[in-house]
């Protein structure tokens, strides 16, 4: 019986030998001699909504690419950004990323930690667009003097707002400043039953708005003190701490004078962008991708004005840079590089992204394509961080003061506590 | 003593008897090797596909792994496990996940059983009942997740228009949006989309029960909810000791439904084990600590499955006894 089951074993394993074998044989068949001049596909992820114009107009340009570039193919898979941020790290670390593509700005600090991106600095030395391209936009690609994604397109915020609401309310102007706004918002929801303002506590949307905020009020997420080391000094630097307190607290002051809608303590970027769109309230802090609903709901998107944000301390804005990230690994990086900078070109820009290029030389005609651009110079970005656990951090603490109540001073301290403790986690705390 | 020829002629008429049995055993050495063979593939498969990845969950339970920290690496012993329980969210997420899977299995069960009693019935149209109340089941959690996200949205679900006209609440909820809630909304979500599995399988159980059991039981003069109490529900112990555990195993470990409505949120009050694993992993980037959360589900999940396999297995031999 045992020497029957030696026999079967040795057998089992003389087939497994052989497949083995097999399969090693057909890769060494299969594998293309190294010197020979082969095509090149390109695997080039992106975000779009296969239904809009631009995406159409992108689609268009990357079949003429491939139509000016034999031998080169662009593979695209198209999904959305969350799903793209969860296969990018599988991928990532099964060793099998695309060579280039879309992203948000918030995954810049933990692709460049995980060591997945090309350093660009060398092949961007030389090309001639550089020159082209909004100098804050590279910087915000910079860590630490290299140059690791070409940005794509820029997601300035400002406040939009519909004229009609405000001049039901009797306000003839858009506010300027933060206090002004709750002001209006409880004019117009006193004259017209909607509310006046419009926030998010959900999705990516809410830390980039709270941000911007920090921003207005010169407080710093981390603060770096060299060699990729970062730190929240909110507990040794009780002014700072203080200034955040005050950016909860706007939060709270919001709620409580009825400026949001209660609801909205609720709301992701969908809830915030589609009600606005729809003139169920009258002002939010948004992007330029806002002219897409103008097709969409072309009535209530009417009246929409856009003008510089309000302003806390200073004036400031969220300054979106979001990237085209080329891939270390890609077995291409020539081609790769090419064509994350043809997607920069003037050619591409003018036609696919005239409202919100990266490039000075493209600015769209309309109001969607002037009035954000003008915003450039007072925009910031997030620091080059590992983000993923800070921005949920950041999440919870709007979360906390809106639904929960917490005092915002409590929740300004917890809040520095947390991405202290997210940056050690993922290695980047400074000692001091 | 025996001569030696007769010993001779015994041990030929020995090896003559032998010879069969020895025929015999080698062809049943010969059918199992070639069953071995044949199950060969599925076995491997088995060890590439189940055993080796979650080997290497636990394997990776207890070491450093950070994608975004490379400085840390290494065997960590037990430290992952001690992230896990020195995380606020743990306990909170622990309980979400008791209650989550608690309310879901009860009220799939209780719910499931109604309509397999239902449907049991002599009625006009069971056929065309019984085809219809399968529909949740086979709608995909991810479809099922989002229509629910918008019937119950406040500014335009058809829930709250409809609770509003009818005068029960006075204004839209965010049913997902608020920590009190949401993860009860979303367990009356999967209750919904859930319980047509166990009406389907509970009726299978119901239509097994010799109809001469309850025609002997109403002769003797027991009433319907006798009938139920002790003749219906001893025949469905069985179906349902298997349906409850497995839905249990199911259900705690069910990842899709809450993601795709709130994502553990709002501030992590319908965050579960599974979210918790995913946040680990994706979000903050620590596989180590990710990994160790699964090692500890799995080990509970693998606990409930074989006190339910043996205690089928005493159920049975009980039986047969």
């Amino acid at each position: 019986m045992g020497s029957s089951r030696n026999g079967l074993l040795s057998r089992v394993s003389s087939l497994m030998m052989c497949a083995a074998i097999a399969v090693a044989a057909g890769y060494v068949l299969s594998a293309p001699p190294a010197a020979a001049a082969e095509p090149v596909t390109l695997h080039f992820w992106v975000a779009w909504d296969p239904t809009l114009p631009d995406a159409k107009i992108a689609q268009d340009q990357i079949k003429q690419y491939e139509a000016s570039h034999p031998g080169v193919t662009i593979d695209v898979q198209d999904m959305s950004f969350g799903a793209m941020h969860d296969k990018l790290v599988t991928a990532l670390a099964g060793g099998q990323p695309p060579d280039v593509s879309w992203g948000l700005a918030e995954w810049l600090g933990e692709l460049n930690r995980m060591g997945a991106l090309a350093d660009l600095t060398q092949p961007a030395s030389t090309w001639p667009d550089r020159a082209a391209l909004y100098p804050n936009a590279l910087a915000g690609l910079t860590i630490d003097g290299h140059l690791m994604a070409l940005p794509h397109y820029l997601g300035i915020r400002a406040l939009l707002y519909h004229g009609d609401l405000l001049k039901q309310a009797g306000i003839a102007a858009p506010p300027t400043r933060w206090d002004e706004l709750i002001a209006d918002s409880e004019k117009i929801h006193a004259k017209t039953g909607k509310y006046g303002f419009g926030v998010s506590d959900d999705t990516v949307r809410a830390p980039q708005e709270l941000f911007t905020l920090m921003a207005q009020n010169n407080v710093a997420v981390a603060e770096p003190r060299g060699e990729g080391r970062y730190r929240n000094d909110w507990d040794t630097d009780q002014a700072q701490l203080g200034r955040m307190t005050e950016v909860l607290a706007l939060y709270k002051t919001m709620l409580d004078k009825g400026a949001i809608a209660p609801n909205a303590t609720s709301w992701g970027w969908e809830e915030e962008d589609n009600n606005f769109a729809l003139g169920q309230y009258a002002m939010v802090m948004d992007g330029s991708w806002m002219h897409l609903h103008v097709a969409q709901y072309p009535d209530s998107m009417k009246d929409v004005a856009i003008s510089p944000p309000p302003a806390l301390a200073r004036a400031a804005t969220y300054f979106e840079i979001n990237p085209l990230y080329v891939y270390k690994a890609s077995p291409h990086p020539k081609e790769a590089f090419a064509f994350a900078s043809f997607l920069d070109s003037k050619g591409y820009q003018s036609v696919a992204r005239p409202e919100d290029s990266p490039r000075m030389d493209v600015t769209g005609k309309d109001i969607w394509g002037t009035e954000f651009s003008k915003l450039a110079a007072i925009g910031h970005a997030f620091p080059p961080i590992a983000l993923g656990q800070v921005a949920r951090d950041m999440q919870e603490a709007i979360g906390r003061v809106l639904l929960k109540k917490e005092d915002p001073a409590t929740v300004a301290t917890w809040l520095g506590r947390a991405i202290n403790k997210a940056l050690r986690q993922s290695g980047e705390l400074a000692s001091s | 003593m025996k001569s030696l020829s007769g010993m001779a002629a015994q041990s030929g008429m020995g090896a003559a008897r032998k010879a069969p049995a020895r025929a015999a055993a080698s062809r049943v050495d010969r059918a199992r090797r070639v069953a071995l063979l044949f199950t060969a593939p599925a076995f491997a498969f088995f060890i590439l596909l189940s055993v080796y990845p979650l080997l290497r969950v636990v394997w990776q339970s207890l070491r450093y792994a950070n994608l975004v920290n490379p400085s840390v690496s290494g065997f960590a012993g037990l430290d992952n496990f001690r992230t896990i329980f020195e995380d606020d969210d743990f306990f909170p997420a622990l309980g979400h996940t008791a209650l989550w899977t608690g309310l879901s299995v009860i009220g799939e069960y209780c719910l499931g059983l109604v309509s397999a009693l239902a449907l049991n019935a002599k009625i006009r149209g069971r056929g065309l009942f019984r085809a219809i109340i399968i529909t949740p089941w086979v709608i995909p959690i991810v479809v099922a997740g989002m229509n629910w996200s918008w019937i119950l949205t406040p500014e335009y679900g058809v829930l709250n228009l409809w609770l509003v006209r009818l005068g029960v609440i006075h204004e839209p909820i965010a049913w997902l949006g608020r920590p009190d809630t949401a993860l009860l909304s979303v367990t009356l979500v999967n209750i919904w989309r859930s319980f047509p599995f166990y009406t389907i399988s509970l009726l299978a159980a119901l239509q097994a029960v010799p109809s001469d059991l309850h025609e002997a039981a109403a002769l003797d003069g027991a009433g319907s909810w006798a009938r139920f109490r002790f003749v219906t529900l001893p025949h469905l112990r069985t179906v349902s000791l298997t349906l409850i555990v497995m839905h249990v195993v199911w259900t705690a470990v069910n990842f899709d439904f809450i993601w795709v409505m709130t994502q553990g949120g709002p501030l992590n009050s319908s965050e579960t084990l599974p979210i918790m694993i995913y946040r680990y992993a994706m979000q903050s980037f620590d596989v180590g600590a990710a990994c160790a959360l699964a090692s500890m589900m799995m080990g509970f999940m693998a606990t409930v499955f074989f006190v339910q396999y043996y205690a089928n297995q005493r159920l049975g031999a009980a039986r047969t006894s």
